[in-house]
C-alpha cells in the first residue's frame, strides 16, 4: 500500500544543509495501526508529510497505492490526497469560519459527491465521533477534543485508505488524549483504515500494533 | 457552491476590514454615480438651452449654404420658405418649423452706433424658443409688435438705450443697396453668452425682409418635440426634400453645437480621469485586503491543500472572494450613490458659477443615469476581481508542507 525505498530529505537553512531523513526504508500494509516514535526534531513529521504527499523527497521513491509520486501532477497530488488521504493535525486546523458539519463535508465538496450522499456522510461520521449535538458549531464553539473528534471525521469522511495523524493529542488533556486515540483504534477496527501517527508520548505509543522509533531521521526498529 | 460559500463567509470574517474596503468602494461609486449624474445633467441643460434658443434640431439651407454661404448669404437664401414649411408640417414628431433671416449692420441711438448682428424669427411660431432668454427688462416680442424688438443687454447697455426707444438700424439689402429701418425695442434680454448679447437683435422676420427687400429665407428652424426623435426625424426629411424637389440641405444641431460638442469632450475627460483615480484607489484597497486576508490564512490554506483542494481551487477560492467583495461593495454603492444624488436634489441641487464667456450660473441637479450606475457597478466588479488575482496567485503557490507550518 505505502513503499519507502532509501528515501532522503535535505532542508537548506542558510548555508548549511539538514538531514530530515536519511534512507528510510519502510513498507506499510492496509488496516495498520502504526506509531511513529521519536523526540522533536527527529523526523517523525516530515515523514509524514512525505507519506501524505504534502512534500517531495530528496532522494529515493515513494509509492502510495502503487503510484510514485514523484510522477504525479499537483492536481493528481490533490486528488489522491482528497479520496486516499486523510489528515489529522496537531492543532487540528479546522477551518475557522465552517461549523463542524460544514468542515466534515468539505472533503466530499471536493470530491464533488451529490448532496443526499453528502448529508448521510457526514451525519454518520459526526455521530460516529459523538459530536451529533454539534453539528452548528464553529470551531471557537468547541473544545480542543472536539475539535480534534471534527478533524478525525473530516479525515474518514471520504473512506480514505489511509489516515495520517500528526501528534494527534499533543494539544490535548490526557484523558481526552485517550479518548482521542480510543476513536482512532475503533475507526482503524470498524473501517479498516490504515492509521499512521507521530508522538513522542510513551503512553501513547503503546495504542499502536506496531511502532516505528525515528532517532535523526533513521529508523530503529 | 464550496467555494461561494466559503468566501462569503470569509469576507465576514474581519468584518472591520471588510467594512472599510467597503468604505472605499462605495466611496469611490458613489463619487462615479453623482459625478456622473451631475455631467449628464450638465450636457442635457447645455443641449436643450442650445436647440431651443440658437440652433433648433435641424437647419435647413439652399444647397451649397454650408460650403460656401457663409461668404455670401444672399446667394444662398431659400426662396420659397413657405412650401418648405408646409411640406415638413406633416411630420408628427416636429414641434414647430420656422424660417429665419439674419443680418449684419450697424445700430443706431442718434447719437451712438454700434456693430449688430441681427435675426429675423416668425415671432408667432418662435415663442418656445424665446423661453431659454430671460427677458431683464420690458416683455418678449409678440405677434402684434411688428416694428418691436428685443436687444441684448450687454448691447443695450453700450448704446445707453432703454424699453420703448426707437432705434435705427443700418445694412444693405439682398442687392447691395444701403437701406435703414427703426424699431421700437420691447424688452432686453441675457441670453448666457456674453458675446451674443452684445450683438443681437431680435425683430420680426417680416421686418427683416423688408429692409433686405427679399420674401427669402436664410434658413428654416425645425425643433422637435423629442430630441431623442432626431434619427427618425432625419430620414423622413431627406425623403420629404427628395420628393418635393427641393433644392435643400440640412444640417443637425449636432454638427453645429461647436460649444456643447467641446464642453462633451472637456468633461468626459475629466470624468475620465476622475474614474480612473477612483478605480485605481478602490484596486489597492481591496489588493491589500486581499494580500492581508492571504498572510492571516497561510496555514488555513495549507489545510485547503492537505486535504485536497488544488492550486486551480486556492486561485478560484481568493478570486471569487474579491468578486464577492466587488458585487456587495457595489450594491451598497448604488444604494449609497442614489441616496446622495436624491438628497443633493432634494436641498435644492448645486450651484454652478457661470463658466467663462457666460453671464448665467445655473443649478446643477444629479440626474440617475442607469448606464452610469452599471457602469460603476461593472467596473468595481472588475476591478475587484482584477486587484484580487495577484493575492490569489500567491496563495495558490504557497508550498503545502511551508503553508502547514506557519505560525
Amino acid at each position: 500500500m505505502i513503499s519507502l525505498k532509501d528515501v532522503t530529505k535535505e532542508y537548506r537553512l542558510g548555508k548549511s544543509v539538514i538531514n530530515a531523513l536519511r534512507g528510510i526504508d519502510l513498507e506499510i500494509n492496509e488496516g495498520e495501526f502504526i506509531s511513529l516514535c521519536g523526540p522533536s526534531g527527529s523526523g517523525k513529521s516530515t515523514l509524514l508529510n512525505l507519506i501524505g504527499c504534502l512534500d517531495f523527497p530528496t532522494s529515493g521513491k515513494i509509492m502510495v497505492m502503487d503510484k510514485d509520486v514523484s510522477e504525479l501532477s499537483d492536481a493528481v497530488l490533490s486528488r489522491l490526497r482528497n479520496n486516499t488521504i486523510g489528515f489529522i493535525f496537531q492543532m487540528f486546523n479546522l477551518i475557522p469560519v465552517l461549523t463542524a458539519y460544514e468542515n466534515t463535508e468539505y472533503p466530499l465538496l471536493i470530491l464533488g459527491m451529490n448532496r443526499k450522499e453528502r448529508q448521510a456522510r457526514v451525519s454518520r461520521m459526526l455521530d460516529e465521533v459523538g459530536l451529533s449535538k454539534f453539528i452548528k458549531h464553529k470551531p471557537d464553539e468547541l473544545s480542543g477534543g472536539q475539535r480534534q473528534r471534527v478533524a478525525i471525521a473530516r479525515a474518514l469522511v471520504t473512506n480514505p485508505k489511509i489516515v495520517l495523524a500528526d501528534e494527534p493529542t499533543a494539544n490535548l488533556d490526557s484523558q481526552t488524549g485517550i479518548e482521542i486515540l480510543e476513536l482512532m483504534k475503533m475507526m482503524n477496527e470498524e473501517h479498516k483504515t490504515t492509521f499512521i501517527f507521530s508522538t513522542h508520548d510513551q503512553k501513547v505509543v503503546r495504542y499502536a500494533k506496531k511502532v516505528y522509533n525515528i532517532t535523526d531521521g533513521r529508523i530503529n526498529s | 457552491m464550496k467555494t461561494i460559500l466559503l468566501s462569503l463567509r470569509n469576507i465576514f470574517r474581519n468584518k472591520r476590514r471588510t467594512a472599510i474596503t467597503f468604505m472605499a468602494i462605495i466611496s469611490g461609486m458613489t463619487g462615479i454615480i453623482v459625478f456622473g449624474g451631475f455631467v449628464k445633467f450638465t450636457y442635457q441643460g447645455l443641449r436643450e438651452s442650445t436647440i431651443r434658443t440658437q440652433l433648433g434640431h435641424v437647419q435647413i439651407y439652399k444647397k451649397g449654404y454650408s460650403e460656401k454661404g457663409v461668404a455670401n448669404p444672399n446667394k444662398y437664401l431659400i426662396n420659397n420658405p413657405e412650401a418648405v414649411e408646409k411640406a415638413l408640417s406633416v411630420i408628427p414628431d416636429i414641434k414647430m418649423v420656422s424660417s429665419r433671416l439674419t443680418f449684419s449692420g450697424l445700430i443706431s441711438t442718434g447719437e451712438k452706433t454700434l456693430t449688430c448682428k441681427g435675426i429675423g424669427i416668425a415671432v408667432e411660431k418662435e415663442g418656445e424658443m424665446s423661453d431659454f432668454e430671460t427677458i431683464v427688462e420690458g416683455g418678449q416680442l409678440e405677434p402684434d409688435m411688428p416694428d418691436g424688438g428685443v436687444v441684448g443687454i450687454e448691447l443695450m447697455k453700450a448704446l445707453g438705450a432703454k424699453v420703448g426707444d426707437y432705434l435705427t438700424i443700418l445694412t444693405t439689402t439682398t442687392e447691395g443697396a444701403i437701406n435703414a429701418l427703426d424699431f421700437k425695442v420691447v424688452g432686453v434680454a441675457q441670453t448666457g453668452s456674453q458675446d451674443y448679447d452684445s450683438v443681437f437683435v431680435k425683430l420680426p422676420i417680416k421686418l427683416v425682409q423688408r429692409v433686405l427687400d427679399t420674401d427669402s429665407a436664410e434658413k428654416i428652424i425645425v425643433l422637435l418635440n423629442d430630441t431623442d426623435n432626431i434619427g427618425r426625424v432625419s430620414l423622413v426629411l431627406e425623403d420629404i426634400i427628395k420628393k418635393n424637389g427641393f433644392n435643400l440641405e440640412y444640417k443637425l444641431w449636432s454638427d453645429l453645437a461647436i460649444f456643447y460638442n467641446k464642453v462633451v469632450q472637456l468633461y468626459n475627460g475629466i470624468f475620465g480621469v476622475i474614474k480612473i483615480i477612483i478605480g485605481v484607489i478602490v484596486l489597492f484597497s481591496i489588493a491589500n485586503t486581499m494580500n492581508m486576508s492571504v498572510f492571516e490564512r497561510v496555514r488555513e490554506i495549507g489545510t485547503l491543500r492537505a486535504i485536497g483542494t488544488t492550486r486551480a481551487g486556492i486561485m478560484r477560492l481568493f478570486i471569487s472572494e474579491g468578486i464577492l467583495v466587488g458585487i456587495i461593495g457595489g450594491l451598497f454603492g448604488i444604494a449609497a450613490g442614489i441616496l446622495i444624488a436624491y438628497i443633493i436634489n432634494l436641498s435644492g441641487g448645486i450651484y454652478i458659477p457661470p463658466p467663462p464667456n457666460m453671464n448665467k450660473g445655473y443649478i446643477a441637479l444629479i440626474l440617475i443615469v442607469p448606464e452610469v450606475i452599471l457602469y460603476a457597478f461593472v467596473s468595481t466588479v472588475i476591478v475587484s476581481a482584477l486587484s484580487s488575482i495577484y493575492p490569489a496567485y500567491k496563495a495558490s503557490k504557497l508550498k503545502v508542507v511551508e503553508a502547514l507550518g506557519h505560525v
